[in-house]
């Protein structure tokens, strides 16, 4: 039942194209927005020039069909690369335009000619018109963006537009093009001529003609392919692929290649919209099950044919790369588009969703092993044995994917954000790990990633970093003056609602700035409750709204507070101002304190004295965040994944009372500390179930990293099961399990390009180790070495 | 040693014990041993009472922890820890900044201890697995090993039992119908080399062995293959003969390894150092050797 499907050779061959492709940066995107906007007086609509700008990228960008591609369409004008957004903020990303090809950590060629093109056409127009500085005054648009090139208390992504959704896909496969543009007309009827409203609805007429117009192209571009093609094979393959492109998006798809195909042009031509980031297709398995079974039974596909469609779909989706800069690839690093796959979990009614679509996935992640997409998997109770083992057996040999996400807590957490069971148990996950309610939310999940130590820092120095005398935080009184733990805690929460507040008014501002320049009418047109209301996501449109901001760090100000308690006022061996002495020395001085705070009780070994430190925190984020409101309507609520900004607000912070050292990375999302957990794997999984999670409405990542002899052979593959199942049952919500070999790791970091596929587990996504910065390659080295038993 | 409804000395809670029988275990060890094998793992499991173990290569050499002790059993140097005086308090564990010092055994009452093994019972569950007593020897605190089996099984939980074989059966019988399992450890056949290596008689354990297995029980007979002190030809054959009287031809193997060394030190020697120079591979291939001999003496070799 569980062997290995083989995988067709053709995905192979795919595979090696793409990673063998060195990753390119487009201009394309860039120069179609520009030209379009210069043309514009701008008097019309924003939301109709969106949509036409959104037609003239698609219509002028590189159309190319790679050999042995059955699914077709381009992200860019490279086999891998990444766009510009320049109107959102492209210009910062330009910042490293002259040395992007020759950096180190995820080069990037341009081509001479563009990087001209770009330097004289498009930076100049959008240095005062991209959003980040978009109705602020001069002064206040240089200070936000000079806090967002080096943030140390937090990052606002949504300065770079949102995206962070699931499309309706549903809708599209079911009614095509045709389907959304009827609806919108029947809208257009009802509302007043000349209103914003008819203006979004003109606009979802436009984005979706230019859609079709896309899809035009390949047809007509396979046809040319097929007519010079000499291998007859090759040659029926491309008039197929011109069939499919003549059918859809515009109609409803009726076969497993059409769905495959109208989501991958749909795929296409919202990251080129919105923002490449966490477009993601959502439930696969539950989209394509019917046209799967449909195929079976009349003989059109057998199980093979579909894992190649299926495989060619996944490997579409690692030709795009985000263009970062130097300064953001700290915080997002590993070249990660987010483009969440699911599958598995339960269905609408409750139950189990599992299905053959389901099992085909699985076969892709164990054997191909592709960055993107970043594959999750639901489990509840209902899951199947056979869909348990099977993903075990994947994960103990070092596949990576799939993250899993327990449905038994994540169901009740989003059925508390929407209106219905049915809504809720059918969430997707977005990005990183954040689930919101598939095709119906616009939960802007990514909005801002904050530093949550740092807040720590200011109230162990009465509102200032160490060794600044620049107050940036609250004037709080001096730490020592503090007689119990909870005192403590009331410092760090009145610096921490301070930040967060400050926080609150620039997404705000950005909030407002994405409603007015960027709405996004073909996203919209994907979004259940949009039409409807006849508004654009940007402004609240979507059936659910609201926002995300992650707290990173939470471990390390959770591990700080146990420490403070239990040496400082249960032991008694140190006054708070020793404690504050010795990190602001970084411990030089204090190689003893250093070493009782070390001992103290750490999150991950289910150790109550700890872990409701960490619990504590949360539930202060949690607060902070709830005090404001979403400008699209919503609440703003709190997550715990990294991205790779534990390590980048981890450099801004100085020593703690956790012990951990000035400038060090933070642990990854809810992970333990490296090196804390000390009681193995189950005291580790319990720890996590012991948080609040459920007011971690926009997902957690927890990396249980295992060292390979806890995984070897069969027994290591029940282990691992059984590790998964009793988690989840003790009320976990989420984990990524990661199998390294840290002499693997060692010699790759050595030899960089020698071990190009080594996947590694980040924080919420997968990334090729060779592809990360030195510091998160040396982080991932440690947590290896911890977990072998060596260091 | 311990009375019914006393406390039990424990000195190491392991979770997630893969290697100590089906599933995700607890393993539970017992402080106190009536052998003194040469090769002996875990030293720190030998003397049946608290213990303070000095650790050197934490020692910062401060001299905080000279005066803390009560009973003056603390002096400057390698050795540390008075061991004819120093008993076993922990006073001094809270003056070292290092941790150099640490508890060795602490004392439980089966209720709190099933309690805290009893953390991991979702893993028992998924995984098939349960708590194992280890040691040490479970059955030299027999009264509190069957109070403590009793509390797990209260709560759905499985035992198992790793055992030297060193008991009086008539104490031991009333806990074995409540055993899921049982790791018999042999050492030597023989009577005198026996005694030469582990200080002990082995009369006792050879009829426990054969007792236990004459009733039935889930037994799993394991052997240490120490170089040169039992992997004899002559001496495996004996074992092998052995097994076979008992109808139970199966044997795992377990490979030397010199950790126990390491922390002979710590603990002030409660065993002379053995002195092995064999490295893992080394040992690994004393094991080979042992396995092909058995295997042709018909044993059915795991390791």
């Amino acid at each position: 039942m569980t062997s290995p499907t083989p995988l067709p050779s053709r995905l192979f061959a795919l595979d090696r194209a793409i990673r063998s492709a060195k990753p390119g940066l487009c201009a394309e995107r860039a120069l179609s927005v520009t030209r379009y906007f210069k043309g514009q007086n701008g008097e019309r609509p924003m939301a109709i020039q969106k949509a036409e700008a959104l037609c003239a990228i698609l219509r002028e960008k590189t159309v190319r069909i790679w050999p042995g591609e059955l699914l077709v369409g381009n992200f860019t004008c490279h086999r891998v690369g990444g766009g510009l957004y320049p109107e959102l903020h492209g210009v910062a990303m330009l910042e490293d335009l002259l040395a992007m090809d020759s950096r180190q950590i995820n080069p990037l060629q341009v081509q001479p000619g563009d990087r001209r093109r770009l330097l004289a056409e498009v930076l100049p127009y959008w240095t005062t018109r991209m959003l980040a500085v978009r109705g602020r005054p001069v002064l206040e648009a240089a200070r936000f963006v000079a806090d967002q090139l080096s943030p140390t208390l937090s990052l606002i992504n949504e300065s770079g537009g949102i995206s962070h959704f699931v499309p309706d896909y549903a809708r599209l496969l079911a009614g095509g093009t045709d389907g959304i543009r009827a609806q919108a007309a029947e809208r257009l009827e009802q509302v007043p001529k000349g209103s914003p409203e008819a203006a979004f609805l003109e606009a979802v007429r436009i984005a979706c003609d230019g859609l079709d117009a896309f899809a035009e192209r390949y047809r007509a571009e396979a046809l040319r392919l097929a007519e010079q093609e000499t291998d007859r094979i090759r040659a029926a393959e491309l008039n197929r692929i011109a069939e499919v492109c003549a059918r859809v998006p515009r109609h409803g798809a009726r076969s497993f290649h059409e769905a495959l195909q109208s989501m991958l042009f749909a795929q296409i031509a919202l990251n080129l919209e919105s923002l490449d980031n966490a477009v993601s297709p959502g439930r696969i398995d539950q989209l394509l099950w019917r046209y799967y079974e449909e195929a079976l039974a009349s003989g059109r596909l057998d199980q093979a044919g579909a894992l190649e469609l299926l495989g060619c779909f996944a490997l579409k989706l690692c030709e795009i790369i985000p263009a970062f800069s130097r300064r953001l690839t700290r915080f997002h690093g590993g070249l990660f588009n987010g483009q969440v796959v699911v599958v598995g979990g339960l269905d609408r009614h409750g139950e189990d969703a599992t299905n053959e679509v389901s099992y085909l996935c699985l076969e892709l992640m164990d054997q191909l092993r592709t960055r993107q997409p970043n594959w999750h998997a639901r489990l509840s109770k209902k899951s199947p044995e056979r869909y348990r083992t099977r993903i075990a057996q994947a994960l103990a040999k070092g596949a990576v994917s799939p993250a899993l996400y327990n449905d038994e807590v994540i169901v009740p957490v989003v059925r508390s954000r929407s209106d219905s069971d049915s809504d809720a148990r059918d969430y997707a996950t977005v990005g990183c790990v954040e689930p919101v309610v598939a095709g119906k939310s616009f939960w802007s999940t990514d909005a801002a990633l904050f530093n949550l130590p740092l807040c720590l820092e200011l109230a162990l120095n009465e509102g200032r970093r160490f060794g600044s005398r620049k107050r940036i935080g609250a004037a709080t009184r001096p730490l020592e003056s503090c007689q119990s733990i909870g005192e403590v805690i009331e410092l760090f929460r009145v610096q921490l609602e301070r930040a967060v507040d400050r926080l609150l008014l620039d997404l705000h501002a950005i909030e407002e700035q994405n409603l007015r320049w960027h709405p996004t009418p073909l996203t919209s047109a994907l979004l259940d409750g949009c039409l409807a209301s006849a508004r654009d996501a940007s402004a609240g449109g979507a059936t659910y709204n609201g926002s995300g901001v992650q707290g990173v760090g939470a471990v390390e100000v959770g591990d700080s507070l146990a420490a403070l308690e239990a040496v400082v006022f249960r032991d008694r061996k140190a006054t708070l101002a020793q404690v504050v002495e010795a990190c602001r020395g970084d411990f030089a001085k204090d190689p003893a304190l250093r070493a009782r705070l070390r001992a103290a009780p750490k999150f991950g070994n289910d150790d109550e004295f700890a872990d409701r430190h960490v619990a504590g925190v949360m539930r202060l984020f949690s607060s902070a965040l709830a005090r404001g409101h979403s400008a699209r309507g919503g609440s703003y609520q709190a997550g715990y994944y990294s991205v790779t900004a534990h390590q980048a607000f981890g450099e801004e912070v100085g020593a703690l009372p956790s012990e951990r050292a000035a400038k060090t990375p933070f642990s990854s999302g809810l992970t333990p500390a490296s090196g804390c957990d000390r009681k193995g794997p189950t005291a580790a999984l319990l720890s996590q179930a012991h948080l609040p999670l459920s007011e971690a409405r926009n997902g957690i990542n927890f990396n249980l990293q295992l060292a390979p002899w806890a995984v070897k052979g069969e027994p290591g593959t029940l282990w691992l099961r059984a590790l998964v199942d009793g988690g989840f049952d003790a009320g976990c919500m989420q984990l990524q399990v990661n199998v390294l070999d840290p002499k693997l790791l060692i010699e790759a970091r050595d030899n960089p390009g020698k071990f190009p596929g080594i996947l590694v587990r980040v924080s919420g996504y997968s990334a090729y180790f060779d592809d990360l910065s030195p510091a998160i390659k040396q982080e991932i080295i440690d947590r290896t070495l911890h977990d072998a038993g060596i260091a | 040693m311990a009375e019914a409804g006393a406390q039990g000395l424990i000195y190491d809670i392991q979770r997630f014990s893969v290697h100590d029988g089906p599933g995700i275990r607890t393993t539970v060890f017992f402080k106190g041993c009536p052998l003194r094998c040469r090769w002996c793992q875990n030293p720190e499991s030998l003397r049946p009472r608290p213990e303070i173990a000095f650790l050197a290569d934490r020692c910062h050499e401060s001299g905080d922890c000279l005066a803390s002790c009560p009973l003056g059993a603390i002096a400057p140097g390698q050795e540390r820890i008075l061991r004819d005086r120093c008993d076993g308090c922990g006073q001094c564990l809270d003056a070292c900044d290092w941790g150099a010092l640490q508890s060795v055994g602490r004392f439980w009452t089966a209720r709190v201890l099933a309690a805290e093994i009893a953390r991991d019972e979702p893993f028992f569950r998924s995984s098939g697995g349960g708590a194992t007593l280890s040691g040490g020897e479970p059955t030299f605190q027999l009264p509190f090993a069957l109070e403590l089996t009793r509390e797990l099984r209260d709560r759905g939980i499985g035992v198992g039992l790793q055992t030297c074989g060193a008991f009086s059966w008539e104490s031991f019988a009333p806990l074995l119908p409540l055993l899921d399992f049982v790791f018999f450890d042999l050492k030597h056949l023989d009577s005198e080399e026996h005694r030469r290596l582990t200080g002990s008689d082995n009369a006792a354990l050879r009829d426990n062995a054969r007792r236990l297995a004459a009733s039935g029980a889930r037994v799993t007979f394991r052997m240490p293959v120490v170089p040169g002190l039992n992997d004899g030809a002559e001496s495996l054959a004996a074992v092998a003969g052995f097994l076979r009287e008992l109808e139970r031809p199966r044997l795992h193997l377990l490979a030397y390894h010199a950790m126990g060394e390491a922390k002979l030190a710590r603990m002030g020697f409660p065993i002379p150092p053995l002195g092995l120079d064999f490295d893992h591979d080394q040992a690994v291939r004393c094991l080979e050797a042992a396995r092909e001999i058995l295997q042709h003496h018909g044993i059915e070799v795991t390791s």
